[in-house]
């Protein structure tokens, strides 16, 4: 089931894009519009994660996280355009999870809400493999699997598929790689990429696996 | 103050008093006075006058050259008035009011311009502040609309980004010392944070990166000054790269308590007799003139001044039309001192 998270922030525009990346993300997104009322209003919406600014009207994120606190164990993701120690010292004091300065880099505020989410779930069941219709990808030991064969992948194949068989069915292009690659850290040129996707076709034929990864020409690859 | 100086300032008085005696001598001598008498008009004056001089020298000799010592042992030479003790002689107590004063006034003028500089930089942080709310909406637009056209002002977005982090970064650079928290920080975090804040552009173009090394390295920084340093290098090897097979390789090496950082580039490098000048303020060279690049000799200052605030080591290698290494040098112990 989708999880909800709620936008407490004061800018118009910038928490309708929120909204709009978030809801495209997977979650329900859910921007505060008043806050006269802000920590019962919290309360009420009854999120899976806040996003909380800390300049707000009325009332500032640090006591609003405190007061929530008070009551509920919501995971907190405090948002500021301030950028120093003692901002971030004291939003971590008032008792929120996890604290992000903007502009923030969207990419990586995705990672920390879904590292949090994840958390709070334990008891969830983490998704070992992936299928992929044909053959499964195993996230654990990150090797590709069909029937008993085995094929161990590099970090960067790995992480290409990954994106692949998460968007299964979709065109991805090239560009929307090399950004997943990047934001994981993996900083490849372009070259490296064409090598890569030659080699994961190369080791899914093995298992026996032919056109699996299609390319689109202008437009990406596409994993059926 | 030397007796012989004195002596000449009292000039007037001593001609002064031997005119005197001479016309009471021969007024003495018109009388038929007693040569024992003249005489002893004579040495009685003349002792009266001495003594009067020699108690002023000593006072006056103590005083001015205690003055004199001070100001030479004091660092901070307007605090004069401060450490003066008020003499017992009128000129001294006029010399020592007037220091105060002009003490006094001094302070309340440095004053002023200290309160408008802090209410200037206090007003640029504020700005940075708020003018990041609106560069954050526009990349949230620019994420929730993806194309070749918002691809492109995302980039330029990246560079005003990166212009305004400089300016907070420049405000703050004076202060380093009340902003800072040193931690544990592994190494490859803090290059990886800066490589990021240039996605878009290294992307664009196709700047490869190369990374060895760095996994294991832990140093004790500031990780948001250290990103940001960092963060200026790699602008500058985006800056002057050259047309093609650009490439930055970052590595790292351990040597005696020390992590040395290289950040080396391919670039159009620096011309021999300039690299001494590099972490000059608002140096900018022949790369900034020809090349016609956006250069404002800014950057490598600011890193070095934060370097040296935060007990880093900043050195860098070029060679015209190879490419430019830099080195920064982190302490790998805690004990360093700041």
């Amino acid at each position: 089931m989708a999880q909800k998270i709620l936008i407490v922030e004061d800018d118009k525009k910038i928490r309708k894009e929120l909204e709009t990346f978030l809801n495209k993300n997977g979650f329900i997104a859910k921007g505060l519009e008043k806050f006269n009322n802000t920590v019962q209003d919290i309360l009420n919406e009854n999120a899976d994660l806040v996003l909380l600014d800390i300049n707000l009207p009325y009332t500032d994120g640090e006591f609003i996280c405190k007061e929530i606190r008070k009551k509920s164990d919501v995971p907190i993701i405090m948002v500021t355009s301030r950028d120093n120690e003692i901002d971030e010292l004291m939003s971590l004091y008032a008792g929120a999870d996890q604290y992000v300065t903007k502009p923030y880099n969207i990419q990586i505020l995705l990672v920390k809400i879904n590292g949090l989410l994840k958390r709070n779930r334990k008891l969830e069941k983490e998704i070992q493999k992936i299928n992929c219709d044909g053959f499964e990808l195993n996230i654990a030991e990150r090797v590709i699997e069909k029937d008993d064969k085995k094929i161990e992948l590099t970090k960067n194949e790995y992480s290409i598929l990954y994106y692949l068989a998460k968007n299964k069915g979709k065109v991805v292009s090239r560009d929307e790689i090399m950004d997943y690659l990047w934001e994981s850290e993996e900083f490849i040129d372009d070259n490296t990429l064409s090598v890569n996707i030659k080699r994961l076709r190369n080791k899914l034929e093995e298992l026996g696996l032919t056109d699996k990864i299609e390319t689109r020409r202008g437009q990406g690859y596409l994993l059926v | 103050m030397n007796f012989k100086d004195f002596i000449k300032e009292k000039m007037i008085l001593i001609i002064g008093t031997i005119l005197a005696i001479s016309s009471i001598e021969i007024l003495l001598l018109a009388y038929h006075i007693s040569l024992l008498v003249r005489l002893y008009c004579i040495i009685i004056v003349l002792l009266v006058v001495a003594l009067a001089i020699l108690i002023e020298y000593k006072r006056k000799k103590e005083f001015y050259n205690q003055l004199i010592k001070n100001i030479e042992d004091l660092r901070e030479k307007y605090l004069i008035s401060e450490v003066t003790k008020t003499p017992n002689f009128i000129e001294g107590k006029i010399l020592k009011e007037v220091l105060q004063d002009t003490g006094k006034s001094m302070l309340e003028n440095v004053n002023y311009y200290k309160n408008i500089q802090e209410d200037y930089k206090e007003y640029i942080e504020l700005w940075i502040h708020e003018v990041k709310i609106p560069i954050a909406a526009s990349k949230l637009i620019i994420e929730n609309n993806k194309n070749e056209i918002t691809k492109s002002i995302d980039e330029e977005l990246d560079k005003v980004e990166n212009y305004t982090e400089q300016a907070l970064f420049y405000a703050r650079s004076n202060a380093v010392e009340k902003d800072y928290i040193i931690n544990k920080t592994n190494l490859k975090d803090v290059v990886n944070g800066a490589i990021l804040k240039n996605k878009s552009i290294l992307l664009n173009e196709k700047i490869s990166i190369e990374l060895t090394n760095l996994q294991q390295e832990e140093i004790y920084t500031d990780s948001k000054w250290a990103i940001f340093i960092i963060n200026q290098i790699i602008q500058n090897a985006i800056k002057y790269s050259k047309k093609n097979d650009k490439k930055i390789e970052i590595s790292s090496r351990e040597k005696n308590d020390k992590v040395i950082l290289y950040i080396k580039d391919n670039g159009i490098g620096i011309k021999n007799g300039e690299i001494t000048r590099v972490f000059e303020r608002g140096f900018t060279g022949e790369n900034g003139r020809i090349i016609g690049q956006k250069s404002t000799g800014i950057g490598l200052y600011l890193c070095k001044k934060l370097c040296d605030k935060l007990g880093l080591g900043i050195e860098l290698n070029s060679e015209k039309n190879e490419g430019t290494e830099v080195r920064i040098i982190f302490p790998k112990n805690s004990y360093t001192n700041f």
